[in-house]
Protein backbone atom coordinates (compact mmCIF):
# COMPACT_ATOMS: atom_id res chain seq x y z
CA UNK A 1 0.00 0.00 0.00
CA UNK A 2 1.50 3.33 -1.00
CA UNK A 3 1.01 6.70 0.64
CA UNK A 4 -2.48 8.14 0.27
CA UNK A 5 -4.11 5.37 -1.72
CA UNK A 6 -6.49 4.56 1.11
CA UNK A 7 -7.94 8.07 1.06
CA UNK A 8 -7.10 9.78 -2.23
CA UNK A 9 -8.42 9.04 -5.69
CA UNK A 10 -5.24 10.31 -7.31
CA UNK A 11 -2.35 9.90 -4.83
CA UNK A 12 0.16 10.71 -7.55
CA UNK A 13 -1.34 14.20 -7.80
CA UNK A 14 -0.66 15.04 -4.15
CA UNK A 15 0.36 18.73 -4.00
CA UNK A 16 4.08 19.08 -4.40
CA UNK A 17 4.14 22.45 -2.68
CA UNK A 18 1.93 24.73 -0.60
CA UNK A 19 -0.27 26.34 -3.22
CA UNK A 20 -3.72 26.30 -4.75
CA UNK A 21 -7.01 28.13 -4.56
CA UNK A 22 -7.82 29.46 -1.07
CA UNK A 23 -11.33 28.90 0.27
CA UNK A 24 -11.61 32.59 1.12
CA UNK A 25 -9.84 35.62 2.54
CA UNK A 26 -10.48 35.04 6.24
CA UNK A 27 -7.62 34.67 8.72
CA UNK A 28 -7.58 33.12 12.17
CA UNK A 29 -4.80 33.32 14.75
CA UNK A 30 -4.75 30.45 17.23
CA UNK A 31 -2.81 30.83 20.47
CA UNK A 32 -1.94 27.19 21.05
CA UNK A 33 1.33 25.89 22.54
CA UNK A 34 4.19 26.32 20.09
CA UNK A 35 2.33 29.10 18.30
CA UNK A 36 0.60 31.35 17.68
CA UNK A 37 -0.55 29.71 14.44
CA UNK A 38 -1.84 32.00 11.67
CA UNK A 39 -4.38 30.21 9.48
CA UNK A 40 -5.15 31.93 6.18
CA UNK A 41 -7.33 31.19 3.17
CA UNK A 42 -10.44 30.40 5.21
CA UNK A 43 -14.04 30.82 4.10
CA UNK A 44 -16.42 32.61 6.47
CA UNK A 45 -18.01 29.28 7.39
CA UNK A 46 -14.63 27.68 8.08
CA UNK A 47 -13.59 30.59 10.27
CA UNK A 48 -16.85 30.41 12.20
CA UNK A 49 -16.54 26.66 12.77
CA UNK A 50 -12.93 26.96 13.89
CA UNK A 51 -13.83 29.81 16.27
CA UNK A 52 -16.62 27.69 17.69
CA UNK A 53 -14.22 24.77 18.25
CA UNK A 54 -11.26 26.70 19.65
CA UNK A 55 -13.13 29.54 21.34
CA UNK A 56 -10.91 31.48 23.71
CA UNK A 57 -7.74 30.49 21.88
CA UNK A 58 -8.61 32.68 18.89
CA UNK A 59 -6.76 35.98 18.90
CA UNK A 60 -7.74 39.14 17.10
CA UNK A 61 -5.71 41.61 15.10
CA UNK A 62 -2.20 41.41 13.83
CA UNK A 63 -0.71 39.25 16.58
CA UNK A 64 2.68 37.95 15.44
CA UNK A 65 2.49 34.28 14.53
CA UNK A 66 5.22 31.67 14.66
CA UNK A 67 3.66 29.18 12.27
CA UNK A 68 1.77 29.92 9.04
CA UNK A 69 -0.92 27.56 7.78
CA UNK A 70 -2.61 28.01 4.41
CA UNK A 71 -5.95 26.37 3.63
CA UNK A 72 -6.84 25.45 0.06
CA UNK A 73 -9.86 24.18 -1.80
CA UNK A 74 -9.98 20.55 -2.97
CA UNK A 75 -12.70 18.85 -4.97
CA UNK A 76 -14.81 16.14 -3.29
CA UNK A 77 -13.86 13.89 -6.18
CA UNK A 78 -10.21 14.09 -5.09
CA UNK A 79 -11.08 11.84 -2.14
CA UNK A 80 -12.29 8.28 -1.80
CA UNK A 81 -15.48 7.57 0.14
CA UNK A 82 -14.65 5.35 3.08
CA UNK A 83 -16.94 3.36 5.34
CA UNK A 84 -15.42 4.16 8.74
CA UNK A 85 -17.72 2.02 10.91
CA UNK A 86 -15.70 -0.03 13.38
CA UNK A 87 -12.51 1.49 12.11
CA UNK A 88 -9.81 3.33 14.03
CA UNK A 89 -9.00 6.39 11.96
CA UNK A 90 -5.34 7.19 11.47
CA UNK A 91 -3.87 9.72 9.10
CA UNK A 92 -1.66 8.27 6.42
CA UNK A 93 1.83 9.83 6.63
CA UNK A 94 4.83 10.06 4.36
CA UNK A 95 8.08 11.34 5.86
CA UNK A 96 11.05 12.97 4.18
CA UNK A 97 13.87 15.22 5.44
CA UNK A 98 12.11 18.43 4.48
CA UNK A 99 8.41 17.57 4.69
CA UNK A 100 5.71 15.38 6.14
CA UNK A 101 2.73 14.60 3.92
CA UNK A 102 -0.64 13.65 5.39
CA UNK A 103 -3.71 12.08 3.84
CA UNK A 104 -7.02 11.36 5.53
CA UNK A 105 -10.76 11.67 5.23
CA UNK A 106 -11.32 14.65 2.92
CA UNK A 107 -7.87 15.84 3.91
CA UNK A 108 -4.55 16.35 2.17
CA UNK A 109 -1.92 18.28 4.06
CA UNK A 110 1.75 18.91 4.38
CA UNK A 111 4.21 20.29 6.89
CA UNK A 112 7.36 21.83 5.45
CA UNK A 113 10.56 22.94 7.09
CA UNK A 114 11.85 25.20 4.35
CA UNK A 115 12.49 27.99 5.08
CA UNK A 116 10.60 27.71 8.40
CA UNK A 117 8.00 25.31 9.70
CA UNK A 118 4.77 25.98 7.80
CA UNK A 119 1.66 24.09 6.87
CA UNK A 120 -0.71 23.59 3.96
CA UNK A 121 -4.14 21.95 4.19
CA UNK A 122 -6.42 20.94 1.30
CA UNK A 123 -9.99 19.85 1.98
CA UNK A 124 -13.34 19.73 0.27
CA UNK A 125 -15.28 20.70 3.42
CA UNK A 126 -16.40 24.31 3.18
CA UNK A 127 -17.33 24.61 6.87
CA UNK A 128 -19.29 22.96 9.66
CA UNK A 129 -18.26 20.26 12.10
CA UNK A 130 -16.71 18.13 9.37
CA UNK A 131 -14.31 20.93 8.46
CA UNK A 132 -13.54 21.61 12.12
CA UNK A 133 -12.67 17.94 12.62
CA UNK A 134 -10.40 17.92 9.57
CA UNK A 135 -8.69 21.04 10.86
CA UNK A 136 -8.23 19.68 14.38
CA UNK A 137 -6.79 16.41 13.05
CA UNK A 138 -4.25 18.39 11.09
CA UNK A 139 -3.53 20.81 13.92
CA UNK A 140 -2.68 17.93 16.27
CA UNK A 141 0.10 16.78 13.97
CA UNK A 142 1.33 20.30 13.28
CA UNK A 143 1.51 21.14 17.00
CA UNK A 144 3.38 17.88 17.71
CA UNK A 145 6.05 18.86 15.20
CA UNK A 146 6.19 22.45 16.33
CA UNK A 147 6.71 21.45 19.97
CA UNK A 148 9.45 19.06 18.89
CA UNK A 149 11.11 21.85 16.97
CA UNK A 150 11.06 23.91 20.17
CA UNK A 151 12.72 21.06 22.07
CA UNK A 152 9.54 19.82 23.75
CA UNK A 153 7.01 17.13 22.97
CA UNK A 154 3.33 16.34 22.71
CA UNK A 155 2.52 13.21 24.66
CA UNK A 156 -0.40 10.80 24.64
CA UNK A 157 -1.14 11.10 28.35
CA UNK A 158 -3.33 12.40 31.12
CA UNK A 159 -2.12 15.67 32.62
CA UNK A 160 -3.26 16.66 36.11
CA UNK A 161 -2.30 19.54 38.37
CA UNK A 162 -3.06 21.01 41.77
CA UNK A 163 -2.08 24.45 40.51
CA UNK A 164 1.40 24.22 41.97
CA UNK A 165 2.72 20.95 40.59
CA UNK A 166 1.73 18.85 37.60
CA UNK A 167 1.91 15.12 36.91
CA UNK A 168 2.00 13.32 33.61
CA UNK A 169 0.22 9.95 33.57
CA UNK A 170 1.25 7.63 30.75
CA UNK A 171 -0.11 4.38 29.48
CA UNK A 172 -1.52 2.77 26.38
CA UNK A 173 -5.24 2.88 25.64
CA UNK A 174 -7.07 1.13 28.47
CA UNK A 175 -4.34 1.72 31.04
CA UNK A 176 -6.55 4.12 32.98
CA UNK A 177 -5.74 7.65 31.86
CA UNK A 178 -9.36 8.76 31.92
CA UNK A 179 -10.15 6.75 35.06
CA UNK A 180 -7.19 8.17 36.98
CA UNK A 181 -8.07 11.66 35.72
CA UNK A 182 -11.59 11.29 37.08
CA UNK A 183 -10.21 10.18 40.46
CA UNK A 184 -7.94 13.24 40.59
CA UNK A 185 -10.80 15.50 39.56
CA UNK A 186 -12.97 14.11 42.36
CA UNK A 187 -10.28 15.02 44.89
CA UNK A 188 -9.97 18.60 43.73
CA UNK A 189 -7.34 18.29 41.03
CA UNK A 190 -7.52 19.91 37.63
CA UNK A 191 -7.39 17.74 34.54
CA UNK A 192 -5.64 19.43 31.64
CA UNK A 193 -6.41 16.67 29.19
CA UNK A 194 -6.88 12.93 29.42
CA UNK A 195 -5.59 12.48 25.88
CA UNK A 196 -2.80 14.83 24.73
CA UNK A 197 -0.56 17.15 26.73
CA UNK A 198 2.56 19.12 25.94
CA UNK A 199 5.84 19.21 27.82
CA UNK A 200 8.07 22.21 27.29
CA UNK A 201 11.72 22.16 28.20
CA UNK A 202 13.57 25.37 28.75
CA UNK A 203 17.24 25.54 29.53
CA UNK A 204 17.90 25.24 33.22
CA UNK A 205 14.25 25.25 34.20
CA UNK A 206 12.13 22.37 35.40
CA UNK A 207 10.04 20.93 32.52
CA UNK A 208 6.54 22.35 32.46
CA UNK A 209 3.36 20.58 31.60
CA UNK A 210 1.44 22.66 29.11
CA UNK A 211 -2.19 22.48 28.19
CA UNK A 212 -3.37 21.60 24.69
CA UNK A 213 -6.92 21.92 23.34
CA UNK A 214 -7.02 18.22 22.46
CA UNK A 215 -8.91 16.27 25.08
CA UNK A 216 -10.73 12.97 25.20
CA UNK A 217 -13.49 12.75 27.82
CA UNK A 218 -11.93 15.19 30.30
CA UNK A 219 -10.09 18.48 30.10
CA UNK A 220 -10.09 20.64 27.05
CA UNK A 221 -10.92 23.96 28.67
CA UNK A 222 -8.81 23.96 31.81
CA UNK A 223 -5.79 25.47 30.14
CA UNK A 224 -7.77 28.07 28.27
CA UNK A 225 -8.96 29.33 31.63
CA UNK A 226 -5.63 29.03 33.39
CA UNK A 227 -3.32 30.09 30.58
CA UNK A 228 -0.10 28.32 29.77
CA UNK A 229 2.58 27.26 30.55
CA UNK A 230 1.19 25.67 33.64
CA UNK A 231 2.79 24.11 36.67
CA UNK A 232 6.26 22.56 36.76
CA UNK A 233 6.21 18.84 36.12
CA UNK A 234 6.77 16.91 39.36
CA UNK A 235 6.87 13.40 37.90
CA UNK A 236 6.14 11.13 35.00
CA UNK A 237 4.04 8.13 35.98
CA UNK A 238 3.34 4.90 34.14
CA UNK A 239 -0.16 3.79 35.05
CA UNK A 240 -1.13 0.32 36.18
CA UNK A 241 -4.53 -0.51 37.61
CA UNK A 242 -4.52 -2.61 40.77
CA UNK A 243 -6.12 -3.11 44.16
CA UNK A 244 -3.92 -0.70 46.10
CA UNK A 245 -2.10 2.59 45.58
CA UNK A 246 1.67 2.62 45.45
CA UNK A 247 4.67 4.02 43.63
CA UNK A 248 7.64 2.12 42.25
CA UNK A 249 10.59 4.11 40.88
CA UNK A 250 11.45 3.57 37.22
CA UNK A 251 14.90 3.95 35.74
CA UNK A 252 15.43 6.92 33.42
CA UNK A 253 15.86 4.46 30.52
CA UNK A 254 12.51 2.82 31.20
CA UNK A 255 10.95 6.27 31.50
CA UNK A 256 12.48 7.34 28.20
CA UNK A 257 11.15 4.25 26.46
CA UNK A 258 7.66 5.03 27.74
CA UNK A 259 7.91 8.65 26.70
CA UNK A 260 9.01 7.77 23.17
CA UNK A 261 6.14 5.32 22.82
CA UNK A 262 3.74 8.06 23.98
CA UNK A 263 4.87 10.71 21.46
CA UNK A 264 2.28 10.43 18.68
CA UNK A 265 3.05 11.16 15.02
CA UNK A 266 6.67 12.14 15.51
CA UNK A 267 7.80 8.81 16.99
CA UNK A 268 7.21 7.15 13.62
CA UNK A 269 9.18 9.78 11.72
CA UNK A 270 12.63 8.39 10.86
CA UNK A 271 13.99 11.84 9.98
CA UNK A 272 13.21 13.47 13.30
CA UNK A 273 13.53 10.61 15.77
CA UNK A 274 17.00 11.69 16.86
CA UNK A 275 15.53 15.07 17.80
CA UNK A 276 12.72 13.34 19.69
CA UNK A 277 15.16 11.10 21.57
CA UNK A 278 17.22 14.12 22.60
CA UNK A 279 14.21 16.06 23.89
CA UNK A 280 12.74 13.14 25.78
CA UNK A 281 16.11 12.12 27.20
CA UNK A 282 16.37 15.58 28.75
CA UNK A 283 12.91 15.09 30.21
CA UNK A 284 13.69 11.58 31.52
CA UNK A 285 16.88 12.83 33.16
CA UNK A 286 15.30 15.85 34.81
CA UNK A 287 12.02 14.52 36.20
CA UNK A 288 11.57 11.41 38.38
CA UNK A 289 9.56 8.56 36.91
CA UNK A 290 7.47 5.96 38.66
CA UNK A 291 5.10 3.15 38.02
CA UNK A 292 1.85 4.20 39.69
CA UNK A 293 -0.33 1.29 40.71
CA UNK A 294 -3.75 2.70 41.55
CA UNK A 295 -7.09 1.44 42.78
CA UNK A 296 -10.48 3.06 42.35
CA UNK A 297 -10.57 4.42 45.92
CA UNK A 298 -9.02 7.75 44.87
CA UNK A 299 -5.90 7.34 46.98
CA UNK A 300 -3.69 8.01 43.99
CA UNK A 301 -4.18 11.75 44.41
CA UNK A 302 -2.66 11.60 47.91
CA UNK A 303 0.25 9.60 46.55
CA UNK A 304 0.90 12.10 43.76
CA UNK A 305 1.05 14.90 46.31
CA UNK A 306 3.76 13.08 48.27
CA UNK A 307 6.17 13.31 45.33
CA UNK A 308 8.56 16.21 45.97
CA UNK A 309 8.28 19.04 43.44
CA UNK B 1 21.70 -17.80 9.76
CA UNK B 2 25.16 -18.82 10.97
CA UNK B 3 25.98 -19.12 14.67
CA UNK B 4 27.89 -16.27 16.20
CA UNK B 5 31.51 -17.15 16.99
CA UNK B 6 34.28 -15.35 18.83
CA UNK B 7 35.65 -14.17 15.48
CA UNK B 8 32.31 -12.79 14.26
CA UNK B 9 32.21 -9.03 13.62
CA UNK B 10 28.86 -7.35 14.17
CA UNK B 11 27.64 -3.82 13.84
CA UNK B 12 24.51 -1.93 14.74
CA UNK B 13 22.07 -1.72 11.85
CA UNK B 14 21.95 1.71 10.28
CA UNK B 15 18.35 2.34 11.37
CA UNK B 16 19.11 1.73 15.05
CA UNK B 17 19.21 4.75 17.34
CA UNK B 18 20.00 4.44 21.01
CA UNK B 19 20.75 6.32 24.19
CA UNK B 20 22.74 5.10 27.15
CA UNK B 21 21.27 6.31 30.43
CA UNK B 22 22.62 5.29 33.79
CA UNK B 23 23.84 1.93 32.56
CA UNK B 24 20.82 1.00 30.50
CA UNK B 25 20.10 1.52 26.81
CA UNK B 26 16.94 2.74 25.13
CA UNK B 27 16.90 1.47 21.59
CA UNK B 28 14.76 2.53 18.66
CA UNK B 29 14.56 0.88 15.31
CA UNK B 30 13.51 3.54 12.85
CA UNK B 31 11.98 1.10 10.43
CA UNK B 32 9.81 -0.66 12.98
CA UNK B 33 8.89 2.10 15.45
CA UNK B 34 9.87 -0.16 18.35
CA UNK B 35 11.30 0.95 21.67
CA UNK B 36 13.39 -1.47 23.71
CA UNK B 37 15.21 -1.12 27.03
CA UNK B 38 18.39 -3.16 27.43
CA UNK B 39 20.09 -3.87 30.75
CA UNK B 40 23.69 -2.98 31.49
CA UNK B 41 25.28 -5.90 29.65
CA UNK B 42 22.93 -5.45 26.70
CA UNK B 43 23.73 -1.76 26.56
CA UNK B 44 27.45 -2.51 26.65
CA UNK B 45 27.14 -5.09 23.87
CA UNK B 46 25.19 -2.67 21.71
CA UNK B 47 27.78 0.01 22.31
CA UNK B 48 30.65 -2.37 21.46
CA UNK B 49 29.09 -3.47 18.16
CA UNK B 50 31.05 -1.01 16.05
CA UNK B 51 31.62 -3.24 13.04
CA UNK B 52 35.35 -3.42 13.71
CA UNK B 53 36.00 -5.46 16.82
CA UNK B 54 35.22 -9.21 16.85
CA UNK B 55 33.06 -10.62 19.64
CA UNK B 56 36.16 -11.92 21.43
CA UNK B 57 37.27 -8.34 22.03
CA UNK B 58 33.85 -7.46 23.44
CA UNK B 59 34.24 -10.26 25.95
CA UNK B 60 37.69 -9.01 26.96
CA UNK B 61 36.33 -5.51 27.43
CA UNK B 62 33.36 -6.72 29.46
CA UNK B 63 35.57 -8.99 31.58
CA UNK B 64 37.52 -5.92 32.64
CA UNK B 65 34.30 -4.18 33.59
CA UNK B 66 32.31 -7.00 35.20
CA UNK B 67 33.57 -9.39 37.80
CA UNK B 68 32.34 -12.51 36.01
CA UNK B 69 33.67 -15.93 35.18
CA UNK B 70 35.22 -15.73 31.67
CA UNK B 71 33.50 -18.84 30.37
CA UNK B 72 30.09 -17.75 31.61
CA UNK B 73 30.61 -14.26 30.26
CA UNK B 74 31.58 -15.61 26.82
CA UNK B 75 28.53 -17.84 26.70
CA UNK B 76 26.21 -14.99 27.76
CA UNK B 77 27.66 -12.48 25.31
CA UNK B 78 27.45 -14.91 22.38
CA UNK B 79 23.85 -15.71 23.24
CA UNK B 80 22.95 -12.07 23.72
CA UNK B 81 24.62 -11.00 20.49
CA UNK B 82 22.55 -13.66 18.75
CA UNK B 83 19.36 -12.29 20.29
CA UNK B 84 20.20 -8.75 19.22
CA UNK B 85 20.90 -9.97 15.71
CA UNK B 86 17.64 -11.94 15.73
CA UNK B 87 15.82 -8.78 16.85
CA UNK B 88 17.27 -6.91 13.90
CA UNK B 89 19.46 -4.59 15.94
CA UNK B 90 22.80 -6.03 14.86
CA UNK B 91 24.04 -7.34 11.55
CA UNK B 92 27.07 -9.43 10.71
CA UNK B 93 29.89 -8.12 8.59
CA UNK B 94 30.90 -10.87 6.25
CA UNK B 95 34.48 -10.71 4.96
CA UNK B 96 34.70 -10.84 1.20
CA UNK B 97 35.93 -14.13 -0.19
CA UNK B 98 39.55 -14.01 -1.34
CA UNK B 99 39.93 -13.86 -5.13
Amino acid sequence: MTFGDGFLRFPDLFPGRRGGEPWGDRTLVLDVAGGPYRVTGLSAAQEEAARHKFGGLCREGEMAAEVAVQVFRAAPTDFLDRDVRGWEYTLDRDYSPGSVLLAGLRLMARIDWTPALAGGLWTSWSGGEEWASVFENYLRVLVAYRLLEEGGAMLHSAGVTDGTSAWLLLGPSGAGKTTSSRLCLARGGTVLSDDLNAVRLENGARPRLTWLPFAGDLGGQAGAQAGYPLAPLAAVLRLKQGTENRLRPLSPATALAGLVAAAPFVNHDPWRRELLLSALERLARSVPAYELVFSLDGGLWDILKTIPS
Amino acid sequence: MTAIALTTVLRRRSDVRYRLIEGEAVVLRQSAAEVLVLNGVGAAVLDLADGERPVAEWIEALAREYDADAETLARDVLAFAGELREAGLLEEIVAEDPP
